[in-house]
């Protein structure tokens, strides 16, 4: 008896192996099914740690991305209304132009004053117009910005503040998304509602019409200067928007590359396991099937 | 001398012999599954011959003993293995569940503290809205309902691990008596003369299945064998079992005494080495984190909501419960229920967010030991991740050593049906010839007597 004993028990050794094979055909067919390899954290310590800020960084990007779609609809009908403020503005200095004109009679000059009191009333619910049930014109009180006040000259005041808000659309990166009214409208260097008031006065009165029509052309200019805040910033959302969702393709990218299953190797080893687990089979259906004792007979 | 009678002697006695050869053979292939079974071999001694004037006569064979074939020192090495796979076992297993926890989905702390960030974005683009900041007060309820939910399922993780460290030691307590009585069985035969295999086998089973709870160093006696943990604490000596109790300690675990010690912090190996270092220092380390993650959050976030005005005006209070320190995650909770009280102005008028970036800002904030919020949360994915990865690796290559251990073991001890049948057709053999000359000298002596009655 001097050759080399063997294990006379395969079965045990056969037993693990299938369990292996088993174990890898179960792995491989779940990564197949869910697309990633990182189905629970120690499929990939490290790469499930980055899948963790990976998907903070895309979160937050879609954040940014929902914030810029509401901002987006705040400053675009800041900006409408802004242009009607324009439009008005322009009706009222050619009104006032045409009042100013010396064959006019006092009860057309009445009617242009009173046409000029429509316009007034429009610009004042202008400046009122609410975004989602808030004031837009307001600064950042949440009360009507602009009401009637006899005391003041113009007969109107303004009731809000001077505040205005940034929103975050980017990281480190916050964009002021209101003007207060009081800047716009009621402005040193062209105030709307006081022009106007100015040329009704000046027109009942039939005295200074032509200066009263220069300060509503100031107020004119400077709610057209004021204006480009608006569009500036619509661009820069713009620009955001394009560069956010640059950004989450590029997260994607990482995170497929970070976490998605190889499909043409994963489905390669799912094919090898499957071979590995039928030719395991066949060997333990044939082995230990006979022993010396069947051949003594 | 040597006459036909002695001649007839020395065949029976070789018949005698290979029929207790036989026996062994038929023995070995009685017990081919039989777990822990070590084959015996008959060890055949010649006789002391007979010296007859310058001849020397042999005297025939006898059966000296049926020895089991085993290798005391791969037992050793298998019982070592099977400690360390008893320990990946249990530690893998009990990681494995806590790991769950910290799977990324939908509802995990990381997903839950991006949400509450998205929530305030969300509230910076319309301060006033009540809905958004109900929102904001939603997000703030689930992250601290997850983090609840996260501690005490580790909790509950914990109580279970505490079970099954007192079961176990139950098992032990079990196997260290059964192999006391073995112990005694052994050492009386052995002090008889007679051999103790079958005995040694069941001992080795139930030494083999103690390895696999508890850390097992064995010494061997005059008096059977000595059992001790790694670090000397008696288990069974001789024909005396030590048991193991079990008593609550100080952190609300039970612990594990030996005759009044203390024993629970040295056992490293088996079963209970595994569930010790889960239940003692894998799942207090998570909720540890999970603490300073929660009181880190909490902290910030309160601080920046005083900094702000609500919606009436008023100076912003606190957001979450304060809790610091030990506890925190199991407990924290969201501290205002009227959406009215975020404070997200920073000057006291009602559609001002400015204090919305204070609080927006601190996901970015390195405030937890020196780590962002998510980063911080991020390591400890990493780390209950890396323990299980690890502890799995480990207990693959711990599974091949052992296995390879046992084809070693197979190849020493197993039983080999092929080898058996040639044995029992050698010793079959054997016998006929023994059983032939018996018939052969039978004749020869009827010669003999038929010498005296010639016709």
């Amino acid at each position: 008896m001097s050759s080399i004993r063997v294990n006379p028990y395969p079965l045990p050794d056969l037993l693990s192996a299938l369990a292996n094979t088993q174990q890898q055909q179960n792995t491989s067919s779940l990564d197949l099914a869910t697309g990633t390899r990182i189905n629970k954290p120690s499929d990939d310590p490290a790469g499930a740690a980055q899948m963790v800020t990976n998907t903070a960084q895309s979160s937050q990007a879609d954040t940014f991305l929902r914030s810029i779609t509401s901002v987006t609809g705040l400053l675009q009908t800041a900006d409408s209304t802004l242009n009607s403020v324009v439009t008005a503005l322009q009706r009222a200095i050619s009104l006032g132009v045409q009042g100013a004109n010396g064959t006019l009679s006092d009860s057309d000059r009445a009617d242009v004053a009173s046409e000029l009191t429509g316009i007034k009333q429009q610009l004042l619910s202008l400046a009122n117009t609410p975004y989602q049930g808030e004031f837009i014109f307001s600064g950042t009180s949440t009360a009507q910005p602009f009401v009637a006040d006899a005391t003041s000259s113009s007969g109107i005041k303004y009731n809000g503040n001077a505040g205005t808000n940034n929103v975050e659309v980017g990281q480190n990166y916050s964009l002021q998304v209101n003007q207060a009214g009081s800047q716009l409208f009621t402005s040193a260097s062209g105030n709307v509602f006081q022009s106007v008031s100015d040329l009704i006065n000046a027109l009942q009165t039939n005295s200074n019409i032509g200066s009263a029509v220069s300060e509503v052309s100031d107020a004119y200019d400077h709610i057209t200067g004021q204006r480009v805040f608006y569009g500036n910033a619509l661009n820069q959302l713009q620009a955001q928007q394009n560069f956010l969702n640059s950004e989450k393709v590029d997260l994607a990218t990482a995170a497929d590359s970070i976490s998605a299953t190889d499909m043409a190797a994963t489905s390669t080893a799912f094919t090898q396991s499957q071979v590995a687990t039928q030719a395991d089979l066949a060997v333990m259906s044939r082995i230990s099937q006979t022993s010396l004792f069947d051949y003594l007979k | 001398m040597s006459s036909l009678l002695s001649t007839m002697f020395l065949a029976t006695g070789a018949m005698a012999a290979d029929q207790g050869a036989l026996e062994a053979t038929t023995n070995n292939a009685a017990n081919v599954n039989t777990p822990g079974y070590s084959r015996e071999v008959p060890i055949l001694q010649e006789n002391p011959p007979v010296v007859v004037g310058n001849l020397t006569f042999g005297t025939g064979v006898s059966l000296a003993k049926l020895e089991s074939v085993r290798d005391p020192i791969l037992q050793l090495r298998i019982q070592q293995e099977t400690g360390q796979q008893g320990q990946l076992n249990s530690f893998t297993s009990a990681l494995s569940q806590a790991q769950t926890l910290f799977t990324a989905g939908a509802s995990d702390i990381g997903s839950e503290i991006s949400n509450l960030f998205s929530s305030i974005s969300q509230l910076s683009t319309n301060p006033s809205s009540t809905a958004l900041r109900q929102g904001v007060l939603t997000a703030a309820s689930n992250l601290t309902s997850t983090f609840n939910n996260t501690a005490s399922n580790l909790a509950a993780q914990r109580s279970n691990l505490d079970l099954n460290v007192v079961q176990s030691v139950q098992q032990v307590n079990t196997l260290t008596q059964q192999i006391a009585g073995l112990n005694g069985q052994i050492t009386s035969l052995q002090n008889l003369g007679q051999e103790a295999g079958t005995f040694i086998d069941q001992r080795d089973v139930l030494i083999n299945q103690l390895s696999g709870l508890i850390d097992v160093s064995e010494i061997k006696s005059d008096s059977g064998i000595t059992l001790t943990t790694a670090n000397g604490t008696a288990l069974v000596s001789g024909t005396q079992s030590f048991s193991l109790t079990t008593q609550p300690g100080a952190t609300g675990v039970q612990h594990i005494f030996s005759q009044g010690t203390d024993i629970t912090s040295t056992l490293s190996s088996g079963t209970l080495g595994g569930l010790i270092e889960v239940r003692d220092q894998k799942i207090p380390a998570l909720l540890t984190s999970l603490d300073t993650l929660a009181s880190g959050l909490a902290t910030a976030f309160n601080s920046a909501n005083t900094a702000g005005f609500d919606l009436n005006g008023n100076a912003g209070g606190v957001l979450f419960t304060p809790v610091v320190g030990a506890g925190s995650a199991a407990n924290i909770g969201v501290a205002i229920t009227d959406p009215a009280l975020i404070a997200a102005s920073s000057d006291g008028s009602a559609g001002s967010n400015g204090n919305l970036a204070n609080l927006n800002a601190i996901q970015n904030q390195t405030i937890i030991a020196g780590a962002t919020p998510t980063t911080y949360y991020g390591n400890i994915v990493f780390s209950v991740g890396n323990d299980v990865s690890n502890g799995t690796a480990e207990l693959q290559s711990s599974k091949l050593v052992l296995q390879q251990l046992q084809d070693q073991r197979g190849s020493i001890s197993g039983v080999s049906l092929d080898e058996e049948a040639a044995n029992m057709t050698q010793y079959q053999q054997a016998y006929d010839a023994a059983a032939h000359i018996v018939t052969t000298v039978n004749q020869m002596l009827e010669t003999v007597i038929n010498m005296g009655t010639l016709p």
